[in-house]
């Protein structure tokens, strides 16, 4: 009755056996379920040194411990695989309807081995689990294949919930992920690559099993409170869209960052949803722009002001939200004036990908970014990796390393949305160039030469999130410590002082307010919030939370309360940061047993602001990122000179017998 | 009394703890919450604030404990 199931199903797709596994109480209380249970599971299950594409690796659908135990914004589901870009632990995360869906199956994760001789999907219910053709709809993108999927698996009580891969991950590309609820994805890692690769086209659930919660009565008090503060809180109708960059101006000349009431944002996300940053993060620096090697004056206000949230909030004609949410801030936009587009519809383009293939190519049209947002969510790939792949040929094109013989006669320029779209379809279909730029900017560079590194945006292969770690240097730390490097949903300042930990945690330091420049330090204080945050968000992680409940702040939505209720473990907000931390240790620990060596995990240098920006609200601005990141190691117990956890570490999180 | 205040950045923080609380005579309202932070009048009718959550006027009165918060966007997405 603990909110978990006890249960994982461990299906081998190579000899098509499906067994259910039990898993002890211990292992929940030491890794919570979500990202903790899937590490704690891959850690045994692969063997040291497993190709990523091959039948050794294993691949995790886990949900989160507090999904559908009555607790809100609570309904994100995890994908974890050994990732076949970076080598290295690899997971990525997805909201909309699917993470309930495994636990009403009757598990808590559901795991795959082996590889299939043929395309197969996997169909689950409350009574059976079985393999199944999938012949029809392999080659379909992840739309098409989930219509067909959902229509066939359809029960009297409804329909299935899928996660699917398009054709992206069938043929492997490096960048691709995982799809769910029509288009959403679970992009980052590459984990669709490993989906294809084990010729697995879906996972279909058609469970109604209950969900359980220790104590119902005190989730539904907690949960209502919160509910009640973010139904209250709404952005008046007369302020536009344009208050958003008045705001990002002003913040971009203040000298000073005080703590904010992050609950407050439920508002611009129910008007805007993440779109409400398109503008904003231009003008005030947080969008890198022009493969971060621009500013706003490069891209031009007349350019960028097309992408405002009033424009695209224009072409909504639906909003919806995921499973536990009370924000609500996704949406479906209609597509227009795309010639060569056969789409209506989209999900609202989120933030990311309106930034990577907007700001970060010079590109103000927002007609294509609506058409591109559904191209990447039906193929399965990853749009902030694809856009770095784009920004990157456009560079080398611009620097004569690329010729139009190598393009297929595109003329790539910054903004030249034609040309983008054209080489974004090479890439979906691995054609011509395209097919280099499909496994990711690092990958390409490689294979390219010539000197084309330099304009490859990478840490430890993934192309980092579309925040500026020039605007918010603990951004910076998180894109190369975090052993899943590039992520931009670990930590950062903003984040740290939304959430105000202090409140709970007794060793997180508390803040009111302090000159923003102490954020460009590699000081100790730094590196304790870059620790509770990192360990934090692996909590999150673990119970299927949402990031932007998280920014609420833990005195507005408060996990640990909501995991006493669940669980009746009565445990503290420091035993559940060490829980985060215990985490985040073993990702290390896996990431070390596969050989990856933590020192070259390296942001660009433009990344760190070598050499800084010449114009535009980051003018100037550098960030001693790698000393941020050793002292972060040491802040986490690990050697601060190599970022490998150190024995009594290792000791301290009960994790030896991780430790070959 | 005492009120928590979640001050936007540009405000004078003269009178707010490291709580980021205040202190106000009985009978206060917001307006005498602004008026210490010093909000510059032009501004006012662009903030988003709100008193418990709720939505408030320059002239709600305050009570001990009450929790005073403006919208500070977050860059993110």
């Amino acid at each position: 009755m603990k909110g978990y199931t006890g249960k994982i199903l461990f299906v081998d797709l190579s000899t098509g056996r499906i067994v259910a596994e039990p898993i002890p109480d211990e292992v929940y209380e030491s890794f919570l379920s979500g990202v903790g249970l899937g590490c704690y599971v891959l850690h045994k299950k692969i063997p040291k040194g497993a190709d990523p594409l091959g039948p050794d690796n294993v691949l995790g659908f886990v949900s989160g411990l507090l999904t559908g135990t009555g607790s809100v914004m609570t309904g994100r589901w995890m994908a974890v695989a050994k990732s076949p870009l970076t080598g290295g632990w690899g997971d990525a995360n997805c909201g909309g309807t699917f993470s309930p869906a495994i636990k009403r199956c009757g598990y808590d994760g559901i795991f795959f081995r082996g590889t299939s001789d043929r395309p197969v999907y996997l169909y689950v219910d409350s009574h059976k689990a079985e393999l199944r053709d999938a012949t029809h709809v392999w080659g379909k993108d992840a739309v098409e294949a989930e219509d067909i999927l959902e229509e066939e698996c359809a029960k009297k009580q409804g329909k299935p919930k899928i996660a699917v891969i398009g054709t992206s991950g069938e043929k492997q590309s490096l960048i691709s992920g995982i799809c769910n609820d029509h288009g959403r994805i679970a992009a980052r890692s590459g984990l669709g690559a490993v989906m294809g690769s084990k010729k697995l086209k879906a996972v279909v659930l058609a469970g109604n099993g209950r969900i359980t919660c220790e104590n119902p009565e005190l989730m539904k008090t907690i949960s209502k409170e919160f509910t009640g503060k973010v139904r209250k809180i709404n952005i008046p109708r007369f302020l536009s869209g344009r208050l958003l960059e008045i705001a990002a101006n002003l913040q971009s000349r203040m000298t000073r960052v005080a703590v904010p009431d992050g609950i407050m944002a439920a508002g611009i996300l129910k008007k805007w949803g993440t779109g409400f940053n398109n503008v904003m993060g231009v003008v005030n620096g947080d969008t890198p722009i022009k493969n971060w090697n621009g500013s706003g004056l490069d891209f031009g206000k007349s350019r960028y002001r097309n992408l405002a949230p009033d424009l695209l909030k224009q072409r909504e004609v639906k909003r919806y939200s995921c499973y536990s949410c009370v924000v609500g801030c996704g949406g479906i936009s209609r597509i227009e004036d795309i010639a060569e587009g056969t789409f209506r519809e989209t999900h609202t383009p989120e933030y990311e990908t309106v930034s990577a293939f907007g700001s970060l190519l010079l590109n103000g049209n927002l007609d294509s970014i609506l058409y591109i947002n559904e191209l990447l969510n039906r193929a399965g790939m990853d749009s902030i990796s694809a856009g770095h792949a784009v920004a990157f040929a456009i560079e080398c094109f611009e620097n004569g390393i690329l010729t139009s013989e190598d393009t297929g006669g595109l003329q790539l320029a910054w903004g030249n949305t034609e040309a983008i779209v054209k080489l974004l379809k090479q890439m979906i279909h691995r054609e011509g160039l395209g097919d280099l730029l499909a496994d990711g900017v690092k990958a390409a560079s490689r294979r390219i030469g010539k000197g084309s590194l330099k304009y490859a945006i990478h840490v430890g292969g993934q192309e980092p999130g579309l925040h500026d770690s020039r605007f918010d240097p603990m951004m910076g730390v998180h894109y190369c410590a975090d052993p899943t490097p590039g992520k931009h949903t670990i930590g950062c300042f903003q984040y740290y002082n939304y959430v105000q930990l202090w409140n709970e945690v007794s060793w997180a330091p508390k803040i009111s307010i302090y000159p923003k420049y102490e954020e460009y330090l590699a000081s100790s204080e730094n590196a304790t919030k870059s620790v509770a945050i990192s360990c934090y968000k692996q909590v999150i992680d673990g119970i299927g939370g949402c990031l932007f409940a998280m920014t609420m702040g833990v005195h507005n939505w408060n996990p640990f309360r909501m995991l006493n209720a669940a669980t009746n473990w009565h445990k503290t907000a420091d035993e559940y940061l060490e829980i985060g931390m215990r985490i985040q240790t073993l990702k290390q620990l896996f990431n070390i047993r596969e050989g990856i060596d933590p020192r070259n995990n390296r942001a660009h240098p433009r990344m760190a602001g070598n050499p800084p920006l010449e114009n535009g609200p980051l003018e100037g601005k550098s960030v001693p990122i790698h000393e941020m990141v050793a002292l972060y190691w040491e802040h986490m117990g690990w050697h601060g000179e190599t970022g490998i956890p150190a024995k009594e570490t290792v000791e301290k999180l009960s994790l030896t017998d991780f430790v070959a | 009394m005492k009120v928590k205040v979640y001050a936007p950045a540009f405000a004078s923080f003269q009178h707010l703890d490291d709580d980021s609380s205040m202190k106000l005579p009985e009978g206060a309202t917001l307006n005498d919450v602004f008026r210490r932070l010093k909000i510059p009048l032009p501004l006012r009718p662009f903030l988003v604030y709100t008193v418990n959550y709720e939505k408030a006027g320059l002239n709600t009165p305050l009570n001990n404990g009450d929790v005073v918060s403006f919208l500070t966007p977050l860059a993110g997405g």
